[in-house]
């Protein structure tokens, strides 16, 4: 027995092994979680986004009926910063101090018997504030603007010679609105100091960040923290950082030594959680006179809250898209009085590529070159930043492929050409370049007498399909059934496994498995079972109950060593869309995805990622904004009824097709696919709509405002 | 100062028929029906998206008809027959959901599948085009959307 991969059961498009439960409403999310003496909570809210408190009255509040505690930042216990982290740390620690930075920050949290008690008294909080006049515009000119720490102030060549060699040149702004995650899920942490050690259920996609920053803030040593996430209710990102609720419920079950519970309201979804901030991009090309590129120019300015340490990184792909001799990026940020940013499903990568693939078909355009011609002129053979070999590249079969099954040759390439009825019909397309980043993963391997495996680490599943890939890679590996595979996840005593985000968890983990499962195989081999023995027969043989083996992984940390340029995931995209020009509509008709995953895990859940993302890219290109008031900061459609997310009805047919082989750097071959989905679609859909109408729109969402 | 307006509550006693069995339940009159199920009946299948009608997540079965439940007060219930997720035993819609992977982080999924099983009884279910828009009540963020339009057709065209 080795520990091998083949298509046994790897790839195969297998139902989800949590599936039943969700069908069944079995599946427990944060909010589902009731503890013996739990109390609940509801948190004030500020009603300025600038300035500072000059009085805050707890008295009505305290003596409102089942009130336990009131806290604010007069009577609030202080707390320890929390640590640095690369991606994850909380924006600033909260109660502190009596500064505002943004309408809806939380300034006090209040406990009662049940939760319509809580939400009463939280409204007789008095507040009196010396308001500022807020910041709200990226093009303010009060607005304090740095350069993205990030350090993505870059060059190859010199665009300035490329530009002036150029027989064809392009500069042109785009702007995409804040757009917010939404997950359905309403973000919950629920706490219990038992003791001295604290057991919180919160909605995380990182539960050892989270695990780690409160240890810090609470001073208290790691191991005596627990942090359980076993189903997440969707986070798209949301869930990568660790927010203000989660600690003021930490803090109010601190200071009343029961569990408190705090569920937060869909509008402090949208002041809470974090959004995709506000951008605008000008992109410069120069190109010969048949399309190749001389000169690549990305300038982006992206909001940010104030005093925020974590920015968005935009232009930090733009270097290794096309093959180019000469390629600048800056990138600045601009601190705003708005709700604090975050991660948004492909943060970076799908705002990048609306602009870079909206400006191409703008130069495919202007030069009369077919758009996928102009992609396949610019094909970067080699990475174009590092020079290395691409581990894995089928981005020209994905072109090849998509505009043969979309019927790209039947596009006349003028714009307005194309009709159905009164409808104005377009075809728009676009190229996607992507990338992943898998921090370092440990899990427990054990096999037991009974012949089943148990696979444990600190993961989390947010409905991408952990559960079930990781089952499905341990059986693989270890000649077992799916069934006879349990896997544990979503709980901080496990091993440390990284973050649900930047598309790098299935690469991660699966890594860690391989590694585990060869130990497992390979002790089994030197235990010398003889061939076909299965690890049940010869534990029992060995009077053993079960053997173990710890795994590891750092993809990451191999990539900096790697002779290949490790690549992401790569894709094209091909919209039609139809227009109709009275009423300014805007519809996706169809929509064609070519995807380079690598070796999936499973064919079926790899696709309903794509299709999720796809989906989302439609809400980024046609619904999506977060509208924030100009007067007062206040995030002004923060519901479902107002922030518009794509319905069944606005989603038509699908088509998704995967394709290239296993990935060389990767030990399990696979590439992530969390996020690819979105990538490409919203540079397809409006480009598109310029075929149809011969308008180009270069901001986003494409409204009907926009069109009329 | 609005406290003495706003403390003022009334408390009911309502007999809750739901899955075929009855909770006698004494509430808030203004607590809606879905924070009686998840937070006195102890019934978490049903989720809370919106609170305010926006989303489908919380949506039940009111004598077989859908209905969202946080915009439902609990009193107004009494005599009614209340049908949850969990009330529902090896549906054949649960079954091809499962089938079409048509979930993803399954938190909106008991409302998508309520709304399906009320949906296949009203007979909407005769073309895709009829299912999405009858379905778009149920908020998906992940998108399972095309899944989901699978399964119900799925559903219809064997029964």
């Amino acid at each position: 027995m080795t520990a091998t991969l083949t298509d046994r059961l790897l790839g195969r498009p297998l139902d989800r092994v949590d599936a039943r439960r969700k069908v069944a409403g079995a599946a427990p999310y944060p909010s589902d979680f009731d503890l013996p003496g739990q109390v609940h909570a509801a948190l004030v809210s500020s009603t300025v986004a600038a300035g500072r408190i000059t009085r805050i009255d707890r008295s009505a509040a305290e003596g409102a009926p089942g009130v336990l505690a009131v806290l604010t930042h007069e009577n609030a216990p202080p707390l320890a910063p929390p640590p640095p982290n690369d991606l994850g740390s909380t924006t600033r620690w909260t109660l502190q101090d009596d500064r505002i930075f943004h309408y809806g920050q939380h300034i006090g949290i209040v406990v009662a018997g049940t939760r319509a008690q809580a939400q009463e008294a939280a409204r007789l909080v008095e507040v009196e504030y010396a308001a500022e006049d807020p910041v709200l515009d990226i093009g303010d000119p009060r607005a304090v603007v740095e350069a993205n720490p990030y350090g993505l102030e870059t060059g190859r060549g010199d665009v300035e010679i490329g530009l002036a060699a150029a027989d064809a040149t392009l500069d042109a702004t785009y702007s995409i609105a804040a757009e917010t995650n939404s997950p359905m899920g309403l973000f919950t942490t629920v706490a219990d100091w038992q003791g001295g050690r604290l057991v919180v259920h919160d909605t995380t996609q990182y539960p050892t960040m989270v695990r780690a920053s409160l240890a810090a803030m609470f001073e208290v040593p790691e191991r005596d923290v627990r942090v359980l996430i076993p189903f997440l209710g969707g986070g798209f990102g949301a869930g990568l950082r660790l927010w203000s609720h989660t600690v003021l419920t930490t803090l109010a079950a601190r200071v009343l030594d029961r569990p408190v519970k705090l569920v937060l309201t869909r509008p402090q979804m949208f002041s809470s959680t974090g959004h995709r901030a506000t951008n605008r991009q000008r992109i410069r090309l120069g190109a010969t006179g048949d399309g190749r590129l001389l000169a690549i120019d990305h300038d982006c300015l992206a909001a940010n809250g104030v005093e925020d340490r974590l920015s968005s990184y935009i232009v930090a792909s733009t270097p290794v898209q096309y093959a180019c001799d000469n390629v600048a990026t800056h990138d600045r940020i601009a601190h705003l009085n708005i709700p604090y940013t975050g991660f948004m499903r492909a943060p970076g990568g799908a705002e990048l590529n609306f602009a870079l693939e909206s400006a191409l078909d703008e130069l495919a355009d202007q030069i009369g070159v077919d758009p996928v011609e102009l992609r396949l002129r610019n094909y970067a053979e080699v990475n174009p930043a590092s020079g290395k070999p691409w581990s894995s590249k089928a981005l020209r079969e994905c072109l090849m492929v998509g505009a043969d099954r979309f019927g790209w040759a039947g596009r006349d390439p003028a714009p307005g050409s194309m009709r159905d009825g009164d409808w104005l019909v377009g075809y728009g397309m676009a190229g996607v370049t992507f990338d992943f980043y898998a921090d370092p993963c440990e899990v427990r391997l054990t096999v037991d007498r009974g012949g089943n495996a148990t696979l444990r680490a600190a993961a989390t599943d947010i409905g991408t399909g952990t559960y079930t890939i990781a089952a499905q890679l341990t059986a693989e590996l270890l000649g077992l059934e799916l069934d006879q595979v349990r896997v544990e996840i979503g709980d901080t005593d496990l091993p440390p496994a990284p973050q649900s985000g930047g598309s790098g968890l299935a690469g991660a983990l699966g890594a860690a498995v391989k590694d585990a499962a060869g130990q497992l195989t390979e002790r089994l081999a030197r235990l010398d079972g003889g061939p076909g023995e299965t690890f049940g027969a010869m534990l029992d043989r060995l009077g053993l109950d079960e053997l173990s083996a710890t795994g590891h992984s750092d993809l990451a940390g191999a990539a900096g060593s790697s002779e290949l340029a490790v690549a992401g995931p790569f894709a094209a995209r091909f919209a039609e869309v139809g227009v109709d020009e009275e009423l300014g509509l805007v519809r996706l008709r169809r929509l064609v995805s070519v995807i380079d995953g690598g070796r999936l895990y499973n064919e079926k859940l790899a696709r309903s990622q794509v299709i999720g993302g796809t989906v989302m890219g439609l809400g980024m290109a046609l619904l999506e904004e977060t509208v924030v008031d100009p007067n007062t900061g206040r995030v002004a459609n923060g519901t479902f009824g107002d922030y518009l997310v794509p319905v069944n009805a606005d989603v038509p047919d699908l088509d998704v097709v995967f394709v290239g082989g296993p990935d060389a750097f990767t030990p399990t071959g696979t590439k992530g696919l969390g996020e690819v989905g979105i990538v490409g679609v919203a540079a397809a859909i409006a480009n598109a709509v310029h075929h149809a109408t011969g308008r180009r729109i270069r901001d986003l969402p494409i409204t009907l405002d926009t069109m009329l | 100062m609005s406290s003495a307006t706003t403390a003022r509550s009334t408390e009911v006693t309502v007999q809750l028929r739901v899955n075929e069995r009855t909770y006698p339940v004494r509430l808030d009159s203004t607590t809606t029906l879905l924070d009686a199920l998840r937070d006195q009946l102890h019934l978490a299948g049903t989720k809370k998206g919106c609170d305010q009608g926006a989303c489908g997540a919380c949506t039940v079965l009111r004598d077989g008809k859908r209905i969202v439940s946080c915009l439902t007060l609990a009193a107004q219930c009494d005599g009614s027959e209340i049908t949850t997720i969990e009330g529902l035993a090896d549906d054949p819609v649960q079954e091809a959901f499962v089938r079409h992977d048509a979930l993803q982080c399954g938190y909106c999924t008991a409302g998508q599948v309520m709304s399906a099983v009320a949906l296949l009884r009203e007979g909407r279910a005769g073309s895709d085009d009829e299912i999405r828009e009858f379905m778009s009540g149920n908020l998906c963020r992940c998108a399972a959307y095309p899944n989901i339009v699978a399964a119900i057709r799925e559903v219809a065209g064997g029964s």
